[in-house]
């Protein structure tokens, strides 16, 4: 169907104002990043500054232990989506597959628990692993976020399970597989594209976190991850804006880099063929 | 190969009974098909001989063996489903080694019967595509291969022709009864078309309501169906009902009365059946006038529809019928509304019991 001029500028409009919500905050980080402190109060602001300060990567990546921070958010992260995965995989393959008795309340009642905010959370969590001796650990973390991700990551899953035909794990139990078996050679390799959107999820969530760092790990400096050790560069009578901006490019970097690297695999239209 | 014996097999789901007590001896290299409507129980059968599914109770043999409470994977049986259930991230080739990677057999024993498979079902020039790239029959073929390359005990087949369309669906039907003969492995197949049950079958087992109707060859079936439901379902354009009374050896219907050419000692009210191609144009031992209300030409035959004094409807019919049926020989033109004489032989007539619907 051809497309009227009107309906071409009306699509061409929302795309464009799409990007620019999506697009404006970063290019502002990246303008505040190359800014120098006098430009960024200047009223009325500038768009793109008159003498970029490129050096101020290399500056605060001299000055703090980015670098500590990222691998400590990588850490958290990448415990918290094997934890979340290794529960919610069973949790969403039995979901979709098994029918057990109260198993569909059991499943909206695993929802109730992301209601609940962070913030209702902390202190509960805090009592619990400060009582197992856990408080500066990054052990602390991985817990915590997988009790934010797991219940939707769940139902992201069973969601996708479901629309995998049971006939092949039938056919696999009959060509001799048991039913972890079916699941782990049939059902998971089918189900890549659920897995990687429910991983990339679970990485941003945890990458995300600041209110659970805040309150674990804000005396375990060895430990904190790159949202908590940004926030300790703001100084009691004087902000460097600039500094945390370029800190913050730092820290967005790894989430680009995953989210490319999990990209290939959130393709849609693997069971293609395995019906009629 | 071997033979399968289900000892008093039944279902059910709390109060829900899908399967009456089945029992069913399967000789060995026989094909078997299970037929009846959607719901008799001849799925939940097939699932339960393939363990995919537990019996509420009874006793299945493969062989010699024993197999009710063993998994589907070692009860050395192949199964054929509806939508073929390839796997899609599989290529052709690992699809049908699959079953024997699993058994832990050697890599190039999986490649040499992979490729005899390959060749017996002409799918060798797309053993590395995927499946989503293969057609329906094709895909088919592919879930065949993925059986017949395990040489099992015996194959279970779930209706695995309903997905194709009705040239293809001839075609492989003819190929699944080619392949049976030439490898000969003791065939269950499960269908809802009578049809295939008639022209694949050494025997067929007629199910109704989670309960076995009939087991019989196709031909003994169709001459000699034990109940009206067997009656009703075997044979295309099915098999007409009229309510009636048999006094002394005499019936009515069409308006005069009847007399059977052989003895029977019932009375009162029966059903009688006639099959649309025992009915013929023109003069016979029986003959009656009627008013066609519609003919379908099919070109060398024609079928008449036309209305009479206590037609019964099939069970499972309802609101499908458009009166009775003769099937006739004639290439000239019917015009429908003006009378035609019709007739048949009584000897020709079949009875049921009116209440418990049992032949006569």
């Amino acid at each position: 169907m051809r497309r009227t001029l009107a309906q071409s500028l009306a699509l061409y409009a929302t795309v464009i104002f799409t990007l620019v919500m999506i697009l404006f905050p970063v290019y502002w980080l990246l303008v505040t990043a190359l800014s120098t402190t006098d430009e960024l109060y200047r009223l009325p602001p500038t768009f793109w500054p008159d003498d970029p300060q490129w050096d101020v990567f290399a500056r605060v990546w001299a000055a703090k232990p980015i670098l500590l921070w990222l691998w400590n958010s990588m850490l958290a992260a990448v415990g918290s989506v094997a934890l979340s995965m290794l529960v919610s995989v069973s949790a969403g393959y039995a979901l979709s597959r098994y029918s057990m008795r109260g198993g569909a309340t059991m499943g909206l009642f695993v929802l109730t628990a992301k209601m609940l905010p962070a913030t209702l959370l902390v202190i509960p969590l805090f009592s619990i692993f400060s009582s197992f001796g856990l408080i500066g650990s990054l052990w602390t973390l991985v817990l915590a976020h997988s009790t934010m991700i797991i219940p939707f990551a769940t139902w992201m899953l069973k969601g996708y399970f479901d629309t995998i035909p049971k006939e092949l794990e039938q056919a696999a139990m009959v060509d001799g597989c048991s039913p972890i078996g079916a699941m782990v050679r049939v059902v998971l390799p089918i189900a890549t594209p659920g897995l990687a959107a429910t991983a990339l999820y679970a990485f941003v969530l945890s990458w995300a976190d600041y209110a659970y760092a805040r309150t674990f790990l804000v005396n375990s400096p060895d430990n904190w991850t790159a949202n908590l050790g940004i926030t300790t560069m703001q100084g009691e009578y004087v902000t460097y804006w600039n500094d945390i901006a370029a800190a913050s490019v730092f820290i967005a970097l790894p989430i680009i880099a995953i989210y490319l690297f999990l990209e290939r695999y959130l393709v849609g239209g693997l069971t293609a063929g395995a019906e009629k | 190969m071997a033979n399968i014996s289900i000892r008093n097999v039944s279902k059910s789901y709390g109060a829900l009974n899908v399967l009456r007590p089945f029992s069913l001896e399967i000789e060995n290299g026989e094909f078997v098909v299970l037929v009846g409507p959607s719901g008799c129980g001849k799925s939940t059968m097939l699932k339960i001989l393939a363990g995919l599914e537990p019996a509420t109770e009874g006793q299945i043999f493969i062989g010699d063996r024993e197999v009710t409470d063993l998994a589907p994977g070692d009860r050395d049986i192949a199964m054929v489903f509806q939508n073929y259930a390839l796997y899609p991230h599989l290529t052709v080739r690992q699809n049908i080694g699959f079953g024997l990677k699993m058994r832990g057999t050697d890599k190039t024993e999986i490649d040499r019967r992979v490729d005899d498979a390959a060749r017996i079902l002409e799918v060798t020039p797309y053993l590395d595509r995927k499946p989503k790239d293969l057609s329906g029959g094709q895909r088919q073929r592919v879930a065949l291969g993925r059986a017949i390359v395990r040489q099992p005990q015996a194959f279970l087949m779930d209706e695995p022709l309903s997905n194709l369309d009705a040239k293809l669906r001839v075609h492989m039907r003819a190929e699944i009864g080619a392949l049976h003969k030439r490898i000969g492995v003791t065939t269950v197949y499960v269908t809802h078309d009578q049809v295939e049950a008639m022209t694949m079958a050494d025997r067929v087992v007629i199910m109704q309501g989670g309960i076995i109707q009939q087991i019989a060859a196709p031909d003994e079936l169709f001459n000699n169906p034990a109940n009206l439901f067997v009656a009703g379902f075997i044979g295309s354009p099915g098999m007409n009902f009229l309510n009636s009374e048999l006094r002394d050896g005499k019936l009515t219907a069409f308006g005069q009365q009847i007399s059977l050419k052989r003895a029977t000692s019932a009375q009162g009210p029966v059903v009688v059946g006639l099959r649309p191609e025992h009915l013929v144009l023109g003069d016979a031992p029986v003959t009656f006038g009627v008013r066609p209300t519609l003919v379908e030409s099919l070109g060398s035959e024609k079928y008449v529809y036309f209305d009479a004094e206590g037609a019964r409807i099939a069970d499972g019919e309802e609101g499908k019928s458009k009166g009775l049926i003769a099937r006739v020989s004639h290439t000239g033109s019917l015009p429908r509304n003006q009378e035609i004489r019709l007739g048949f032989d009584p000897a020709q007539l079949y009875l049921f019991d009116a209440k418990t619907g049992e032949r006569l």
